[in-house]
């Protein structure tokens, strides 16, 4: 391995910025927005649990120094988009969020949630735009990128890129639902979709990434950067059930490679990216983001319990 | 005024009373919809069984097979009703997994179609549903799903409930009619959000991939309409489409507010003209359909055109037929 990672520790957390009752806990989901003296990196974060213990999500942002970010310059004060209305596909939270700038201003995508009945909860990724990149509209009620005949349920984790003048989005798609001690627990598997205007999709209907736990690994949060001649995915996977706390199940870094986004080469040895012995992300990792900033390569992830303390951050050594 | 048309009223030609539904059938025949066979007519509709979880209903397909010349139908011969799975039941979390209703067949060349309204159920409203497809390999005995997912379902400018489709065959295209909700909304004498819903319009090439025109079709004759099942047939020079509407509130104890059969007509499938005149002559006269009509299904049957339809709470009892006369 020509490269690792050198962890610079948790950089946002949330209980730091009291006063947001819409930001109780949870910093999740992080992806970032190179700006002028700033990067903005936006991410999922829950108020208080209603009383029978339910989570809504939102989305919001924070602004680190673009020469240090492990520095926080500036906390919204409001989520980016409110949650949807009665029925519709984001009633229960709008996580997580993936921005690109967009003709004079910026588009999100982002994974809504609904609650079922059997199944605690189904998420479909919706469209939302922005002329600042601070407040979002949606651009519909419904998905942009819903539920179809091969990929029934959990469209989730949007990652926006633009390869080749074309729209790309990494996404994940539920399987299955296992039933496990009782408790419903999905299946989800790493997919893409292509575009040409960001609203209507083709799906490319494969699972990218090869399983390495069997067939009902999890896979989540893919994010891919373009260096050096390859494209590279970062990605986190975990066992199908017991994955909350037990550290043998709970979620991993994973990587692969590719040269034309459709054929990966899974080499998870290449991550880079384990637990520490202690702290904030001594029990998983997950939820990677790469950013390029002013020619370093940085990691954003999460740690314990899905980035309940917040989102940290590890800086490149070497090359991708 | 001198009436449009005069329609020929046959009553309830299937009552659940009479015949033995599938096993664990609670009762509901509901939106017949026909496949004509070499020996007689099929109709397939959705029984209702109970889940054993919560004692909600879940609809399932059946059939009951009518042995009568298909061309001159006699629907007094007696039907055999289905015993066996049709469909199997939706998998865990899929947008099927709380029943099949409608149950639309449509049979292209030797390919015989089962397009399926799939319910799930949600936490903050009733239902979800999406529009899923199956294909039967013996004939219509038994469907196999396209996939766990749907076909068609919630999208950016159709947030939900897209269901009840109907598809047809003209030039090299297909089209299909469907519904899509507009909202949930709080009425002040209803506790639970009631649903809204439109019927829509969608063409593909091959069935199976469908571009939606993304706009409402028929005009509303009431405040907060919902318009459900449409079935279109060409009839003389025109298309006719024949759904059923109600008030979103209301509707499951007021017969005033309840489901009613209305009508349009097209010349080339896009535009419609609603012109709900065209049945006023429609009634049987009998008292199992007295309170409501509700989920026509058009059909030519030798030369002549046949509307089935439920009666009386959503079909519970089963359905009726009446033929256009002039």
């Amino acid at each position: 391995m020509s490269y690792s990672w050198n962890k610079l520790g948790l950089v946002f957390e949330p209980e730091n910025y009291p006063g947001r009752p819409w930001m109780n806990s949870y910093a999740q989901g992080p992806s970032s927005l190179v700006l002028e003296k700033t990067i903005r990196v936006y991410f999922s974060c829950r108020p208080l649990p209603d009383s029978q213990g339910r989570f809504v999500s939102y989305s919001s942002w924070v602004e680190l120094d673009r020469k240090d970010p492990t520095r926080i310059v500036a906390v919204a004060n409001t989520p980016i988009l409110n949650l949807g209305d009665k029925g519709t596909f984001d009633e229960f939270g709008t996580y997580p969020s993936s921005v690109i700038p967009y003709e004079e201003g910026y588009r999100a995508y982002y994974g809504g949630w609904t609650r079922c009945e059997s199944v605690p909860f189904d998420v479909a990724i919706g469209l939302a735009e922005s002329k600042d990149g601070r407040i979002f509209q949606r651009v519909g009620p419904g998905p942009v990128l819903g539920r179809s005949a091969s990929e029934p349920f959990i469209l989730s984790g949007p990652k926006i890129r633009k390869f080749n003048d074309q729209y790309i989005l990494f996404y994940i798609a539920g399987r299955r639902w296992l039933i496990h001690a009782g408790r419903a627990e999905p299946v989800y598997k790493i997919r893409m979709a292509l575009s040409r205007d960001g609203i209507q999709w083709k799906i490319f209907n494969q699972d990218l990434i090869p399983d390495s736990l069997g067939p009902d690994e999890a896979q989540a949060s893919p994010d891919v950067t373009y260096s050096s001649g390859k494209y590279h995915m970062f990605f986190c996977y975990r066992a199908p059930i017991d994955y909350r706390r037990n550290k043998s199940n709970t979620y991993r870094i994973g990587y692969a490679w590719s040269t034309d986004l459709e054929t990966w080469n899974r080499d998870d040895a290449q991550a880079g990216l384990s637990p520490s012995k202690n702290g904030w992300d001594s029990e998983m990792v997950a939820y990677p983001h790469i950013a390029e900033i002013d020619g370093d390569t940085f990691l954003f992830y999460l740690g314990n319990l899905v980035g309940k303390q917040g989102f940290g951050l590890a800086k490149l050594k070497g090359k991708l | 005024m001198v009436k449009r048309t005069r329609w020929k009223n046959l009553g309830q030609i299937f009552d659940c009373n009479l015949h033995r539904l599938p096993p664990e059938s609670v009762g509901y025949a509901q939106s017949p919809q026909t496949l004509i066979r070499k020996d007689g007519i099929r109709f397939y509709f959705s029984t209702r069984r109970l889940d054993s979880n919560n004692g909600k209903f879940i609809s399932q397909v059946a059939y009951v097979d009518y042995l009568t010349d298909p061309r001159q139908p006699d629907f007094n011969v007696r039907p055999h009703v289905s015993t066996h799975e049709i469909l199997a039941p939706g998998q865990l979390g899929c947008y099927d997994e709380h029943g099949v209703f409608p149950f639309h067949i449509f049979k292209s060349g030797p390919y015989l179609y089962g397009y399926i309204s799939g319910w799930s159920r949600r936490s903050s409203v009733s239902v979800e549903t999406g529009i899923g497809i199956s294909i039967s390999y013996n004939e219509g005995e038994t469907f196999e799903r396209l996939g766990n997912g749907p076909i068609l379902s919630a999208s950016l400018h159709e947030p939900f409930l897209v269901g009840d489709p109907f598809v047809i065959r003209a030039g090299n295209q297909y089209h299909m009619w469907y519904i899509y909700g507009t909202q949930w909304k709080h009425f002040e004498n209803s506790l639970q959000p009631e649903r809204i819903y439109k019927i829509a319009h969608a063409i593909s090439t091959d069935g199976v991939n469908w571009n939606r025109e993304g706009k409402i079709l028929i005009p509303d004759l009431l405040d907060d309409e919902c318009q459900a099942l449409p079935t279109v047939v060409k009839w003389g020079l025109k298309y006719h489409m024949f759904f059923c509407f109600r008030d979103a509130v209301g509707f499951r104890d007021d017969s005033k507010k309840g489901y009613r059969l209305g009508h349009a007509e097209s010349n080339d499938l896009i535009d419609w003209n609603r012109d709900d005149s065209f049945l006023e002559d429609f009634r049987s006269g009998y008292s199992w359909d007295a309170e409501m009509q509700c989920y026509p299904h058009a059909a030519i049957l030798g030369d002549r055109l046949y509307l089935f339809y439920n009666g009386n709470q959503f079909g519970r009892t089963g359905f009726g037929a009446a033929i256009l006369e002039e």
